[in-house]
């Protein structure tokens, strides 16, 4: 009776064109939590949730957050979305861009991180040197992520391609276990990767730390119809996020930012090398500069290239830069990230 | 590094030397200072000079790191060593025990599952059964308590293919029944059988094959190789019981798909065709064949190429078929006259597309059965049968959202979902004779509350028209799986 008469009430408001606001705010994160309580690494966003930085800027109207982590990752986080499961994501630029060019209606709100090295990391007791090395050879790819672009990009420099390797689409829990178990002869693997080296498991043999275009971008996106029915959340969403980004991206606070990861299974010790020598700020930008929209132009002409997508994505179009805009003018934060030239090299 | 080890050996030697003087001079304090002064000095120069090569080098390699962050602290002793030795060992003790006393192991993987279903329905009609014994007998009974179905099953894999997936893996299932008049058997074994795929499964964007032998569900149409888990019904359509087809058949099945559209953008894949064709004996479960006549069942589906977020997602149609003989006999005797044909047409729609689905399934049947009395004057003729099943279904939750239910929690979170839905199932056993056939409209709900429970809620009202019989049921259902 009582949620009747709340749909009722809803439809009513909705009738004159004002939403009333939902009881929860739904945000996936494109990755499996791990720890407890549950929780992810790598990310501004990772560190708000920790702080519980929407849960306060929500309270007062009296809004829920929930935070719902996807071990099958972008693909699993697009498909909660498409069927109206979520009202944000935070994942990086394949999985977007697969999903928008599949029909999905979303807008990229704000940067999260970019340029986190990818580590071509091999068992052990793998003799191989080089990506080269591995032509022929099993090659874990978790298709439909960022890590299946990475890979693409990397390869096509080198004239070679996915069919060029005996690649196996496997999620990242399957893919650590195979490379323990010498079930697999090499991949790419973020951060981790370190942390696998540190225990002896794999050996790193390249990473793509000097190359700003085939390094992994994250984001925050919002689902358009909650865009369209609730501008004033979204902007009170990006205006949290964004002093989340730069308390995060505070060299002050690099010590508590990576303990803070750490609690996701990654130590200290891996974040620490795998920031070496960038500064939080360079890592962990909001910003929506040049580079960040010639980093997803480039990657929709890639994943078509590649076949991951049949249908072109208007990256001008997809991004709605105002409330980002917005944030940084109200919290003064305009001069407090350097916005890159388009390829990520110097200051645009 | 020499140059410093001599001025602590000079410091050190004139401390000494100190101890065992017994007056010294002013002069030779000075020199002991002096001396002391360069020890210090030198020591304070090494520890300058590996400060600025731990910067010069910070990615040091992760034995080294370890190494100096606990020379950083206090070292470890040979009694700690000693204790962990020890305390590994006990570990190792307490686990090989625990495996030999209360570890429950198989020779290969194995996969222990099942399906419990508990209920309580109520009839309109009241059941009157009469019985040579006593627990045969049923009184007037409108009401009852039951455990329909009870299945334990075990699934594994006899051989692992880890480059191809081309997987050799097997399924035993045993049920049991409720116990009647004329079945007092408690257990039957249900699923017996291997299978192997024949083409490689690692790649979701490659064709499939996958070949059973054994006893197993026959793949005819929606309904039939549907699991318990997967039916939003609680009663099966009618045509599956009366036609045979819900009989598990043993024989060797192949079953496959050609031309995947795979959206990696969402996990999604679907075959453009998918297929079956086998052979069977067609005397249902548990027995050997009774003719030498094989029965042959086959599908050919047909899926629309779509990606995962367009209207056409999951909008199938399939065609299936199965021809058999069967035994003739002289009507109540067991004179036998021949063989006869059995056989079974299908076509089927499927739409599919969360939150909502639509199936429809039309059966067509021909069953060949001999009149009169006696094996000389026995005639064979013909009685088609035919049936329409439509279930609409609607899901509130995200229970049949895939990638939703698979999220990284430490809790036994599960999400609560809805799923209302409405059946017609219309079964006529003979099309040539009219008023004889058997409407079931059912409305229900099932409630899925924690990760393989559901409770289910079904009003079926029948309309009998052979026996002149128009009632409800009420059900009333949880069916759980473990």
């Amino acid at each position: 009776m009582k949620r009747a008469l709340v749909s009722l009430l809803f439809g009513f408001v909705s009738a004159f064109g004002v939403a009333a606001n939902p009881a929860v705010i739904r945000v996936g994160v494109s990755t499996g939590a791990s720890g407890s309580p549950a929780t992810f690494g790598g990310a501004a966003t990772a560190i708000a949730q920790q702080r519980g930085v929407l849960e306060a800027a929500f309270k007062p109207d009296g809004i829920r957050v929930e935070w719902v982590f996807f071990k099958g990752a972008g693909p699993a986080a697009n498909e909660a979305l498409a069927s109206k499961q979520l009202d944000f994501i935070w994942q990086g630029d394949l999985a977007a861009i697969t999903g928008k060019a599949g029909g999905l209606n979303t807008r990229i709100l704000l940067g999260d991180s970019r340029l986190a090295p990818s580590y071509l990391v091999v068992p052990a007791k793998s003799k191989a040197a080089s990506l080269e090395d591995l032509k022929g050879r099993k090659f874990a790819l978790f298709k439909g992520t960022t890590q299946q672009l990475t890979f693409n990009r990397i390869a096509a420099q080198r004239g070679l391609a996915e069919r060029d390797f005996k690649t196996i689409n496997m999620d990242g829990a399957t893919t650590l276990a195979a490379l323990a178990a010498g079930d697999i002869d090499g991949v790419y693997l973020p951060v981790n990767a370190l942390q696998l080296q540190e225990r002896g498991v794999v050996r790193v043999i390249e990473d793509t730390r000097r190359d700003p275009l085939v390094a992994a971008h994250t984001h925050l996106l919002v689902d358009a119809a909650f865009e369209q029915r609730h501008p004033q959340l979204v902007q009170k969403l990006v205006s949290a996020l964004v002093a989340n980004a730069a308390w995060t991206s505070d060299e002050a606070n690099r010590q508590q930012v990576f303990t803070g990861w750490a609690r996701a299974g990654v130590p200290v010790s891996a974040w620490q090398r795998d920031y070496q020598p960038d500064a939080l700020k360079q890592r962990l930008t909001p910003l929506l500069d040049p580079f960040f929209y010639a980093h997803y132009r480039d990657a929709v002409r890639f994943a078509r290239q590649f076949g991951l997508i049949r249908k072109d994505v208007d990256v001008d179009a997809w991004i709605a830069p105002q409330y980002l805009r917005e944030a940084l003018k109200a919290q003064k934060l305009e001069r407090y990230w350097t916005p890159l030239a388009a390829d990520g090299k110097g200051a645009a | 590094m020499q140059q410093h080890r001599y001025w602590l050996g000079a410091g050190l030697l004139a401390l000494a030397g100190a101890g065992h003087a017994a007056a010294p001079s002013n002069e030779e304090l000075q020199k002991q200072i002096v001396a002391l002064k360069k020890a210090v000095e030198a020591l304070q120069q090494q520890l300058d000079q590996n400060a600025q090569a731990s910067k010069a080098a910070p990615a040091v390699p992760a034995a080294t790191a370890v190494a100096a962050s606990d020379a950083a602290g206090t070292p470890a002793t040979r009694e700690d060593l000693q204790g962990v030795q020890a305390d590994l060992e006990n570990f190792k003790y307490q686990v090989q025990r625990d495996r030999d006393t209360a570890t429950a192991t198989s020779s290969r993987a194995l996969n222990v599952g099942g399906t419990i279903q508990a209920r309580a329905a109520y009839s309109s009609q009241a059941t009157s059964t009469s019985s040579s014994t006593p627990a045969g007998v049923v009184n007037n009974r409108n009401s009852s308590f039951d455990v329909p179905t009870a299945i334990l099953a075990f699934t594994g894999n006899l051989y692992k293919d880890y480059d191809e997936g081309r997987n050799l893996g097997y399924r035993l299932s045993a049920g049991a029944s409720q116990q009647t008049a004329s079945n007092n058997s408690f257990l039957n074994l249900l699923d017996a059988y291997l299978t192997y795929s024949v083409l490689p499964t690692i790649d979701p964007a490659t064709s499939r094959l996958d070949i059973a032998f054994g006893q197993q569900l026959l793949p005819f149409g929606l309904e039939v190789p549907a699991t318990e888990d997967l039916k939003p019904v609680i009663l099966n359509a009618q045509f599956t019981t009366r036609l045979g087809l819900a009989q598990r058949q043993i024989g060797l099945i192949a079953r496959g798909d050609f031309d995947p559209v795979v959206d990696y953008g969402y996990n999604y894949r679907a075959p453009l065709l998918t297929y079956a064709f086998g052979v069977v004996n067609g005397n249902g479960p548990n027995t050997s064949d009774n003719n030498s006549a094989k029965d042959w069942v086959g599908r050919l589906a047909f899926t629309v190429p779509s990606d995962y977020n367009s209207w056409w997602r999951q909008l199938t149609v399939g065609g299936s078929f199965y021809r058999g003989k069967a035994n003739l006999f002289v009507p109540g005797t067991g004179t036998l006259v021949g063989t006869g044909d059995r056989v079974r047409y299908g076509v089927d729609v499927t739409y599919n597309h969360e939150p909502f689905g639509v199936t429809y399934e039309y059966i067509q049947g021909r069953d060949d059965t001999a009149s009169g009395t006696t094996q000389a004057n026995t005639r064979v003729s013909s009685i088609k049968s035919d049936s329409h099943t439509a279930t609409f279904f609607y899901n509130f939750g995200e229970q049949f959202v895939k990638g939703f239910r698979a999220q990284g929690r430490y809790d036994d979170w599960w999400p609560k979902s809805y799923q209302p839905f409405f059946r017609y199932d219309r079964f006529d056993p003979n099309t040539d004779k009219p008023s004889d056939e058997s409407t079931v409209y059912t409305a229900g709900l099932n409630v899925f509350f924690a990760q393989t429970t559901k409770f289910q809620l079904n009003i079926n009202h029948t309309d009998d028209k052979a026996k002149n019989q128009s009632y409800s049921d009420f059900l009333a259902q949880f069916q759980f799986g473990f």
